[in-house]
């Protein structure tokens, strides 16, 4: 017959298409390993009363007491707000605020008085304050050169497109160039203490240690190294046109003047907020005997030379003593005590009804 | 003579033995242009080349609007003047999607490379001049003249010339194209074959110079038009003259053909399709989503660029700091370039990485369904596959299941138990067997489950004329191939019946033992006989049954035929006598789950065969419609049947069946099982593997279609009296059972498909019987259509086909059939009872993980970029960002990503044990609990919250200091990676050692990244320095509160 005896040559293939069944002799049984089978020691956590209620009432617990802490420490920082726009007629400064604008020559000088019913005792920071100024504006925040503040020549030279319009001036290039610069705060303020036998003390205001570390060290460089001639330096550049001096005339000590000026460097860091305000001077407690700013009257002199009133700005001069916790900020506070509450009332809510309807849950609890 | 070939459609030249000729022509490629005409024999499925790599997948990664999208914005960032941030705040996400796809589309190809090369790599013998000589299959080019030995694998579409067997047949194994197991034959032309053939084979072949004209390549695998033009004469070519690569020799030493078709023009490549890509409705709804959340960001911009519009208009112009800057545009020009920034700054909100995370996850899950060791099964060496990568989240979510029965619920793995001859049933169905003695036959394997001493008795006293009628039919209607081992036969099958039948032949001494084209020769009872066979009217799903015509060695023309039972018994000759005991013979085989075929004689008369032959032969040259043509002809013969006997086969339940269907139907699960067998053996299998309740009413027939027709538009509100009178029954239990006739009807009439399976939907499960592949694919279409929930079918043949491609999620069983189911599906099991761990594990864990995932993602996303929003009401509307641009680009790559891809690889909400103790659980994914509209709105408006509370608090924390910008910018960012870490804490219930690692590492790759970048080394061009006391306690303290709103 025709019946072919098996011969058992070239037994190839059969190890074509994906499912090559039968003559694949290797194994193909997976490994039974914890994580191919997914069965990975693992930590469950279950939800239950005895885990949640707990949970709500410490975290109550714990930010309640918080809370007070902080809103007792805000309340126990003094703090002075005293507004000199001068839109009231009544207000010193109003003749200042009309007849104002960037380019006026003759500074223009106002005298506000004040009285302080609590003592300042530890040091006092003063700040001023700016108001419905859009410091964040997105054009605003660009319009600067952060390579020419950090003292690069070439920059100096040709500074960034960003800054236009404020870039060059009289085919010179602008230093600090761009808006944020331009528009840099320039009232000069004084506080005097009035004695009270009328005479007027002049109170020390530090002009240093205002700005950021990070910033007087390393951000803001004067270009030219460490050449002390600053005039020198910016010889080849125009100031700003809102500017009254020239940026290396800003300050009379060398640690101070040109772009690592203090006051500058504040004002570059700009605001988050429409509504801020930036630190002006600190003033130091000098002996421990006094506190920095004894109860009584105070004047306030201001150099009125920058124009809020064409956005409806308000200025304002700000004097507070800090905490552990900044400044005064009775928000945090109320904030914690809000949050501690809800949690600490949840945990009543639902103990409540834990306790009502439990005992239906017991059983399924137990089940799972 | 040209013309003429053009007309009869054969333009392809093949050149025996002439390499120089199709050199010439050799198909050549560079980039994406393509000439010549003969392709070589090397398979390219890979896609890119070193050289075409970057653009081809850049070209396909920005065919995704998302990835599009995000191109826009990083073209729109280098505009100056609308550049709200960055250009690399973008373009880093952007590109981490880009590069992570990319790394993935490389690996996939470069793995397609690796198993081309081996598959090019196969060797193979070609001739030459000095002889054959093995080369490799790459080496093959149209025209050349191959040997191919037994089982080897056919390297090229090969024009059969000749072969060791008489008559040069051949037998080839079709598996991998058709999944066909059983061997079909080819056989070479006569005269190639009487010319080349003898003892010189190679110098024949050698001097072989034919020229074959045939068809251009096409991918139709059952059809070829071509001739042979050899010394003079033009010889017809059809298929059966084709040896197709792919294909396997068997039963054959050596054939030799040559080579018509190589490499991409062979009909198996040119089959290849592309995957239809299956979209999950989980993905619909993310990418709807992903949609309103662009139109809300446009929105917003608008109306954003409205206030920005306003503001320069009312407030700028007094406010000559920064009225100066905008150099003289109008208000509207200054609204319309914040726009662009505002959908710049907003975009963030599209979470982009989403899908790569997504895909990333899809992968791991299907990954873990491969590895999962309880879905091994050890008998066939095979574990769970996912074919498909992106559907594990609708495994989670399956309301109906549709189910094949045979294979399937089935062991398909065939016994012959019992048969009916002459009004007598033999065989019982006792569990416990005593053997037969069966050792008289020297052809026995055993492995018989058949015990009727009775019958062994007849037939060895040759005692009753009809059961060695009945025993001749079965060992002779059949297209059985045997292959001898060790002196005894071995059967090949293209279906387990026809195997189950010949072996349980063979047992009792009818012992086919060999076939040719035009001979069967069998042993009956040790005495060899010899049957010409004359035709042989093979089996469709559509004629349902199969029938040979032979000449037995008494010279008497017989026709045996064999099927299934109505189609064999309406075509009996009139009033038979046993026609009462057969129905009832047949009615008791299926109560026992048994599947029943007829077997039936017809003596032909001469006259009769000499005019139908003459008229099938007319047909087959004819061109047109040969199929029903045949069919017809098939019919006529196909008559005035003498009934011989009813065979009995039984087919186990798979182990696990009964309890994995309880416990799918507990899941919630519509359970339908759709089977081409009779409505009584789909019912009693249905009982047996607990479908159906023993207290079950079933609804049938009449009763069916009175519910149907009934009157009720409104299925759901207005139930009309009989709804409701049987609605009692059916709620407490019923179940549906149709038939193929009345499913047809059901499908014309769409009112009528809508309330079947609405009432099925109250039903606790539904048979549908004697369902051909086409219309078990309709059920499925039915089911889509009228309800709501994902349906999968579950097939392990062919004839599921249809059914897995049509339904959203296919499985195929790897089992007896064949792999053609397996190479259509989703998902490849190899036991029914695995589908309770790949849906109520595997299915119930993925969904779970997305719909987290997801959830999370939109949150983290657009709580992220709404802060945005509220900042722009304090900064005059000019889009100006909250964030550092690092901080942007980094968010959702490094800060935020870890945690949430650990949460999806690890998380469990419940263990496996208890996924299978309780499926209950399984109907959260069901009705879409998870993920759906609703759920989606929450957590959209949860993240608005959680924007308004991350930006006001702070804000009003902050506001009683000398706040600058970038501190404000530092503690947000802060409470946002604080914050979303702490969502991630909350939401995972399984911590793994590698979830702790991965929430640590971003909140240390937070802190760590965020000193460094503000650190005075990288201080040069962009201000990043001012990392400083005062951010930090505050921004400590924000989170703090956040956490405790996050618990709330």
């Amino acid at each position: 017959m025709m019946a072919s005896s098996y011969s058992a040559k070239e037994e190839d293939g059969h190890h074509s298409g994906p499912a090559g069944l039968g003559a694949a002799t290797r194994t193909r049984k997976p490994d039974n390993t914890a994580f191919k089978q997914q069965r990975l020691p693992a930590w469950q956590p279950i939800l239950t009363a005895g885990t949640v209620l707990p949970a709500f009432f410490i975290i109550g617990l714990i930010f309640i007491p918080i809370g007070i802490g902080l809103y007792v420490t805000s309340n126990n920082i003094n703090e002075f707000e005293i507004d000199y726009t001068g839109t009231d007629m009544s207000s010193p400064c109003f003749n200042c605020s009309q007849n104002f604008s960037w380019n006026s020559t003759t500074p223009c000088k106002c005298v506000l008085s004040f009285y302080l019913d609590q003592p300042f005792e530890s040091n006092v920071f003063m700040y001023y304050g700016l108001s419905n100024f859009y410091q964040n504006h997105r054009r605003y925040v660009k319009s600067r050169d952060d390579s020419q503040l950090n003292g690069d020549e070439r920059s100096l030279k040709e500074p960034s497109k960003e800054c236009e319009p404020y870039r060059t001036n009289e085919n010179k290039p602008i230093a600090p160039c761009g808006a944020i610069a331009n528009s840099m705060f320039n009232d000069t303020l004084d506080l005097f203490y009035i004695n009270p036998s009328g005479s007027k003390t002049q109170i020390p205001l530090n002009k240093k240690g205002i700005a950021w570390s990070t910033d007087k060290r390393v951000k803001f460089r004067n270009p030219g190294g460490s050449n002390p001639n600053l005039t020198a330096v910016f010889k080849d550049t125009a100031k700003p046109v809102n500017w009254h001096k020239p940026v290396y005339e800003l300050d009379s000590e060398a640690d101070n003047n040109g772009f690592i000026n203090e006051d500058f460097i504040v004002w570059m860091r700009t605001a988050a907020l429409p509504t801020f305000r930036k630190l002006y001077r600190i003033i130091q407690k000098n002996n421990n005997m006094t506190p920095t700013l004894p109860r009584g009257n105070y004047s306030l002199e201001v150099t009125y030379n920058y124009p809020v009133r064409s956005f409806e700005g308000r200025k304002r001069v700000i004097l507070s003593t800090i905490s552990w916790m900044g400044g005064k900020n009775p928000f945090l506070g109320i904030a914690y005590m809000t949050v501690g509450s809800i949690c600490f009332f949840l945990g009543v809510v639902l103990l409540f009804i834990h306790h009502k309807y439990g005992n239906r849950n017991n059983s399924s609890d137990i089940a799972s | 003579m040209a013309n003429s070939k053009k007309e009869r459609g054969v333009k392809w030249e093949v050149r025996a033995n002439d390499r120089y000729f199709h050199q010439s022509c050799r198909r050549k490629s560079f980039l994406c242009f393509r000439w010549g005409r003969y392709a070589d024999n090397v398979v390219r499925s890979y896609k890119y080349t070193p050289l075409t790599f970057l653009p081809l997948n850049l070209y396909e990664q920005f065919q995704r609007a998302a990835n599009l999208f995000f191109l826009l914005i990083v073209i729109l960032q280098c505009v100056p003047i609308i550049a709200t941030i960055p250009w690399y705040s973008t373009m880093l996400p952007l590109l981490f999607v880009l590069l992570v796809r990319g790394c993935k589309d490389l690996a996939t190809d470069l793995g397609r490379r690796r198993s081309d090369g081996q598959i090019n790599r196969r060797p193979c013998d070609i001739l030459t001049p000095e002889g054959f000589k093995t080369v490799k299959w790459k080496d093959v080019r149209v025209g050349d003249i191959l040997q191919v030995h037994k089982d080897q694998v056919i390297p090229a579409d090969l024009l059969l010339l000749c072969s060791t067997e008489p008559h040069s047949l051949c037998y080839v194994e079709t598996a991998d194209i058709d999944g066909e197991t059983n061997l079909k034959f080819r056989q070479a032309l006569s005269v190639t074959h009487t010319e080349l053939n003898g003892d010189s084979v190679k110098q024949n072949l050698a001097t072989f110079n034919g020229i074959v004209w045939g068809e251009e390549p096409n991918g139709n695998l059952h059809s070829f038009k071509g001739e042979l033009h050899w010394k003079g004469e033009r010889h017809h070519l059809d298929t059966d003259h084709l040896l197709l690569r792919g294909t396997v020799l068997r039963n054959t030493d050596k054939a030799y053909g040559l080579a018509i078709y190589t490499g991409s023009d062979s009909k198996i490549l040119q089959n290849c399709g592309k995957l239809k890509l299956k979209n999950t409705q989980v993905e619909i709804l993310l990418n709807k989503t992903v949609l309103v959340i662009l139109l809300f960001m446009i929105t917003t911009a608008i109306l954003l660029a409205v206030g920005a519009g306003l503001f320069e208009q009312r407030v700028s112009p007094q406010y000559d700091v920064v009225s100066v800057l905008q150099r003289d545009s109008s208000p509207a020009y200054l609204g319309f370039l914040t726009f662009w920034g505002y959908i710049i700054l907003l975009s963030p909100s599209m979470p982009m990485s989403l899908y790569i995370t997504f895909e990333v996850i899809h992968m791991m899950h299907c990954l873990l369904i491969g590895w999962d060791v309880e879905m091994y099964w050890e008998d066939n060496n095979s574990p769970a596959q996912a074919r498909t990568t992106t559907l594990n989240e609708e495994l989670g979510q399956v309301g109906h299941l549709l189910s094949d029965k045979t294979g399937t619920l089935t062991q398909n793995r065939l016994l012959f138990r019992q048969c009916f001859i002459a009004g007598h049933i033999y065989g019982d169905m006792s569990k416990e067997l005593k053997p037969l003695d069966l050792s008289w036959n020297r052809f026995s394997c055993g492995g018989l489950k058949f015990s009727d001493q009775r019958l062994v008795d007849k037939l060895r006293e040759r005692s009753s004329p009809e059961c060695q009628e009945f025993f001749t039919a079965l060992a002779l209607c059949h297209t059985v191939m045997s292959e001898w081992r060790d002196g005894l036969p071995h059967y090949q099958a293209a279906s387990p019946d026809e195997e189950a039948l010949v072996c349980a032949a063979r047992e009792l001494g009818w012992v086919f033992l060999s076939r040719t084209r035009e001979t069967l020769t069998l042993s009956e009872m040790g005495l060899t006989r010899n049957y010409q066979l004359l035709a042989l009217l093979d089996f469709t799903s559509k004629r349902r049954r199969m029938s040979v015509l032979v000449r037995d060695p008494g010279g008497q023309l017989k026709l045996y035929c064999k099927g299934a039972d109505i189609v064999v018994l309406e075509r009996l000759q009139r009033d038979g006598p046993l026609q009462e005991s057969t129905e009832r013979a047949l009615e008791l085989f299926a109560q026992g789950c048994l599947r029943t075929l007829c077997v039936a004689v017809r003596s032909v008369p001469e006259a009769l065969w000499t005019e139908w032959s003459r008229t099938l032969s007319q047909v087959g040259t004819s061109t047109g419609d040969q199929e029903t043509a045949l069919e017809e002809i098939y019919d006529q013969m196909e008559k005035d049947l003498t009934l011989l006997g009813v065979t009995a086969i039984e087919d186990r339940l798979q182990e696990g069946v009964p309890e994995t269907i309880a416990t799918l139907r507990r899941a919630g699960l519509k359970v339908w099982v759709l089977t081409g067998d009779k409505t009584e053996t789909a019912v009693n299998v249905g009982y047996a593997c607990k479908l159906m309740d023993p207290d079950t009413t079933l609804i049938q027939g009449e009763e069916l279609r009175q519910l149907l027709e009934s009157p009720s538009p409104e299925v759901k509100s207005k139930e009309p009296e009989v709804w409701i009178t049987s609605r009692k029954a059916v709620k407490s239990k019923a179940a549906l059972v149709i038939s193929g006739p009345e499913l047809a009807e059901l499908t014309r009439e769409p009112e009528w498909g809508a309330k079947f399976v609405a009432l099925s939907d109250q039903c606790q499960s539904v048979l549908c019987c004697r369902v051909t592949p086409a219309q078990k694919a309709e059920v499925v279409e039915m089911v889509r259509k009228y309800s709501t929930s994902i349906t999968m079918a579950i097939g392990d043949g062919a004839n599921d086909v249809n059914m897995i491609k049509t339904a959203h999620i296919g499985v195929g069983l790897c089992g007896v059939e064949g792999s053609q189911a397996v190479q259509n599906a989703d998902f490849a099991l190899a036991q029914f009872s695995f589908l309770r761990r790949l849906l109520l594990v595997h299915g119930h864990w993925s969904y779970y993980r997305i719909c987290i995932l997801l959830r999370y993602f939109l949150y983290k996303t657009t709580a992220f970029a709404l802060v945005h929003i509220w900042y722009s009401f304090y900064n005059g509307f000019s889009a100006q960002p909250m964030y550092e641009s690092w901080f942007i680009s980094l968010y959702t790559t490094l800060y935020t990503s870890l945690p949430i891809q650990c949460m999806g690889f690890f998380e469990q909400d419940v263990s496996d044990k208890s996924c299978l103790c309780w499926p209950e659980i399984y109907s959260i994914g069901q009705k879409k609990q998870l993920f759906n509209p609703l759920v989606l709105a929450i957590t959209l408006l949860y993240s608005v919250y959680t924007s308004i509370i991350l930006f006001f608090i702070p804000m009003g924390i902050l506001q009683y200091f000398a706040l600058d910008y970038q501190t404000l910018a530092v503690t947000i960012q802060t409470s946002v990676v604080l914050t979303m870490t702490v969502e991630v804490i909350l939401h995972t219930k399984f911590w793994t050692k590698y979830s702790v690692a991965a929430v640590v590492f971003s909140l240390v790759a937070f802190f760590l990244s965020t000193l460094a970048l503000h650190s005075a080394r990288l201080f040069t061009a962009s201000p990043k320095d001012y990392f400083f006391l005062g951010a930090s306690p505050n921004a400590y303290s924000t989170p703090e509160i956040w956490l405790t709103i996050c618990v709330t």
